[in-house]
């Protein structure tokens, strides 16, 4: 066992000068506090820590994985979490109802209009409000959107962490092309703060219309296109064929949410299962898997944004006419209770449950995001894999760093 | 010394340079001329007696200055190649469309901080990118590229290049051990694992060749398959042309089969804790090294500096202008247009804000330039050894664009992976290979 002797600070330069110089061990600089954290900080025979993150190149977000490996072989893994914490459920309990939307945003930077979404469903749900209905199309509208953007970032992500250096690239020309959009639909290409209690912040207009417009007619085409390179390339699919298999079982029991639940065969949408906004009238599938894997994940990504085009297509279609907002005052002050709002993100149910108490701010404002129940799960997926598929795993799971550390 | 400083800070910069150049110049020049008279033939005289070893270093020479504008031409490729496969516009700043970048990364390179990290084994982690670099570029020395331009022509010259080029190893495992860093560490390992694994099948295919050319000497390898492209090994030995491609992919460390720098999985590999112009010179046996695979390949496999077909219209070196006769004036009238036109329309077509008379000029100087080199290289080298380096080149190059290509498309293999396929794939296909040729050899007794 490696033992420590107890030190001022980590952080106190005063350490640096009566250390001996040597090889920076990722241990921590107290004693272990848990019997799992001396189980882990017990080196075995033949086995090395090695310190990934938070500033390896390819650590999605300010991730740290302690990574304990016998020669190429990852033994054992110890996630530090923290990095971006910023305790943003404290701030939106001092923040008008209004101002929570915009402190919501940065915490899912990758599709941020579905962290904006459950808070108002729960704002609305308090505050009894009927949305109109061209809110809501234009929320699914621009939410499924948003979600195509989060899958086409995740494919390249997924192939540069397999050592792919174009799908990245490509996949960014249409994330590009449906981030243009959205700035000019909300004014914000990448934090958006859009969604409003009881509505959206702006009605369509001519710019976004004509990108999408001319977007949609090749986007099913480019889409295709872009996975080819993935779909059919041997390596590629001999790599996340197998990779970080997760079980029907274990995905249940790890609360797995979104399309690494699906990937395991459970058809689970919230959009179906609890259907909210207007998803109940649209038309559309819920693709599901039965393998698990990280191929699985991938190529059912790819299925969910060919889903995510037919409802685009028939919001624009069913588009109906009316406000965008519903009349509420300025200065909210919702009766005293709870509310829970759901939806179904790119990456699996992003979930808020506020409690009220009759004030103009939130008493309590609890976010659940599953990114990080997903990254509990890399210390069940990791182990046994090699050096080489520790990122790949954790990309296949799709995590945002910012909900993860809120 | 005011009088001097004040008119020396009142001239302008050409006029800084002008007095300091020409001075200089005259200096050189008449001391040279005294130095040629005086020591010219007493250094003729221990020249010749030692004509070998004169050779060696005057090739030596060579082979280290031709691999820098490689490096930096195969860096520019890179940059421009994958740019434009992820439909990107790449470098385009720095020179004409951005020829001129990797020459100021090379500068750059120069003037970052050399450090060497702390724990850092001083000597070895000094010593491992000089080792790399030259095992690379002494591996070049053996190379033909026209019909008598190579560095030396040994007759084991195979022998050489694997025994040379295999010395890249022990500078990648000393990098990754002298690092003092864990990374580091693996990547050395994987470079020692890959290299070493993928050196059998590398070997094997083509001990097919050396039994049928019955030579290692890569320059009687190539004069073998002199005449239409039929004659290459590459139709002969096919197989041992694929698994020497695959080898050779991994030898030079590239895509799909970068695990020693996979920036994905273990930051950049050996490279890590190198900064300065010891990266330089381990990025740069990286691309030489990419250059120097695909010559080789040419060389064993596609003809070396032979070119495919006959050339329809042989130039000899013994030509008569008086015996064209109307036709040389057809030759010189015709053909400096077509050649201006023929340069000038690519420069036209692919920038749509210059001018016509621009693209024209550019057309006119650069044919000029290409009808001087052509002639001197006429009156001076010889033919063969212009058309042969231009085979050879073009051929070359084909491959560093393959290597490129296979960047940009292909995802990174698993070492697991990559040891199956070499121990469990090439290596029976490659004693396949040998086994089917020496079959071969004897039914049809060649």
């Amino acid at each position: 066992m490696v033992t420590h002797s107890r030190q001022p600070s980590a952080d106190d330069p005063r350490v640096l000068l009566d250390q001996e110089i040597g090889v920076f061990e990722p241990v921590p600089p107290y004693p272990p506090r848990t019997e799992r954290e001396a189980e882990f900080y017990t080196l075995g025979d033949g086995e090395m820590f090695v310190n990934m993150g938070p500033q390896h190149p390819s650590t999605h977000g300010v991730l740290r994985i302690v990574l304990k490996l016998n020669g190429e072989q990852v033994v054992d893994l110890d996630p530090v979490l923290g990095y971006l914490h910023r305790g943003v459920e404290k701030i939106c309990e001092n923040s008008d109802y209004h101002h929570i939307v915009n402190q919501l945003d940065p915490l899912e930077y990758i599709s941020s209009l579905f962290m904006e979404w459950p808070y108002v469903q729960a704002a609305e749900k308090l505050l009894d409000l009927e949305v109109p209905r061209r809110a809501e199309y234009i929320r699914v509208l621009s939410g499924e959107l948003n979600r195509i953007a989060s899958h086409a970032l995740f494919m390249g992500w997924f192939a540069l962490d397999l050592g792919g250096l174009t799908p990245i690239l490509w996949s960014f020309i249409e994330r590009d092309e449906i981030v243009e959009m959205l700035g000019a639909l909300t004014g914000a290409r990448m934090l958006f703060n859009y969604f409003r209690i009881g509505g959206v912040n702006g009605d369509l207009n001519h710019e976004f219309m004509s990108r999408l417009g001319s977007w949609m007619s090749r986007a099913a085409t480019q889409i295709e296109a872009n996975t080819k390179l993935l779909n059919e390339n041997e390596i590629f699919v001999r790599r996340a064929r197998g990779l970080g298999r997760m079980d029907r079982e274990m995905a249940l029991r790890m609360c797995v949410t979104g399309p690494n639940l699906r990937a395991t065969g459970v058809p689970f949408d919230v959009r179906r299962a609890h259907p909210y906004s207007i998803y109940p009238e649209l038309d559309f599938d819920v693709p599901t898997r039965t393998e698990g894997d990280s191929l699985a994940r991938y190529l059912l990504r790819v299925d969910e944004v060919k889903q995510s085009l037919r409802i685009i297509d028939q919001c624009l279609h069913q588009m109906p006419d009316g406000p965008i907002m519903a009349r509420i005052p300025r200065l909210i002050r919702p009766r005293p209770g709870r509310a829970y709002g759901a939806v179904e993100s790119p990456r699996g149910q992003y979930t808020m449950y506020m409690i009220s108490d009759g004030t103009d701010q939130p008493f309590r404002l609890r976010i659940h995001d599953p990114s990080f129940v997903h990254l509990g799960s890399v210390g069940r997926l990791v182990p046994g894999n090699l050096v080489a598929d520790t990122m790949a795993i954790m990309a296949s799971l799709d995590p945002v760093m910012g909900g993860v550390d809120k | 010394m005011t009088t001097v400083s004040r008119a020396w800070g009142r001239l302008t910069l050409p006029g800084k340079i002008f007095f300091t150049v020409v001075p200089l110049l005259l200096v050189l020049g008449l001391g040279g001329l005294i130095a040629i008279m005086l020591l010219g033939p007493l250094v003729l005289q221990i020249l010749g007696d030692n004509l070998p070893l004169v050779r060696f270093v005057i090739a030596a020479t060579a082979v280290l200055l031709a691999a820098i504008p490689i490096a930096f031409l195969n860096i520019f490729m890179e940059m421009k190649v994958i740019a434009f496969m992820n439909l990107r516009i790449g470098p385009d700043r720095v020179g004409p469309w951005g020829t001129l970048l990797s020459v100021v990364h090379g500068l750059k390179v120069l003037g970052k901080e050399d450090f060497t990290p702390t724990g850092a084994d001083r000597t070895i982690f000094t010593l491992a990118p000089v080792v790399v670099f030259l095992g690379t570029v002494m591996s070049f020395l053996v190379i033909p590229f026209a019909p008598g331009l190579f560095g030396q022509d040994f007759n084991i010259g195979l022998l050489y290049f694997f025994a040379v080029g295999g010395l890249t190893v022990v500078g990648l495992m000393m990098a990754g051990w002298a690092s003092f860093n864990k990374y580091s560490l693996l990547g050395g390992l994987r470079a020692a694992a890959q290299i070493v694994s993928y050196e059998i099948p590398l070997t094997l295919s083509v001990v097919g060749i050396l039994m049928l050319a019955g030579t290692m000497s890569l320059n009687q390898i190539v004069l073998n398959q002199s005449g239409s492209f039929l004659d290459w090994y590459v139709f002969q030995q096919p197989l041992g042309a694929l698994i020497f491609l695959i080898a050779i992919t991994a030898e030079a460390n590239r895509a799909p089969f970068d695990l020693t720098e996979a920036d994905s999985e273990i930051v950049a590999g050996f490279a890590t804790e190198y900064s300065g112009m010891r990266f330089g010179f381990l990025f740069f046996a990286e691309y030489v090294n990419m250059f120097i695979v695909s010559a080789l390949t040419v060389t064993l496999f596609f003809g070396g500096w032979n070119a495919p077909f006959d050339w329809p219209f042989p130039i000899s070196a013994n030509l008569d202008p008086a015996s064209l006769g109307i036709g040389l004036l057809i030759l010189v009238a015709v053909v400096p247009l077509i050649g201006t036109l023929a340069l000038a329309a690519p420069f036209w077509l692919m920038r749509s804000s210059m001018p016509t008379w621009q693209a024209l000029v550019i057309g006119f100087v650069l044919f000029n330039v290409l009808a001087v080199a052509a002639v001197l290289g006429w009156a001076f080298v010889s033919w063969e050894w212009v058309v042969g380096l231009l085979w050879s080149m073009i051929k070359a190059y084909g491959f560093v664009f393959f290597f490129v290509w296979l960047r940009g498309t292909l995802p990174r293999v698993r070492i697991d992976q990559l040891m199956n396929f070499a121990w469990k794939w090439l290596l029976p296909a490659a004693l396949l290979n040998l086994f089917v040729t020496a079959l071969a050899i004897i039914v049809l007794g060649r």
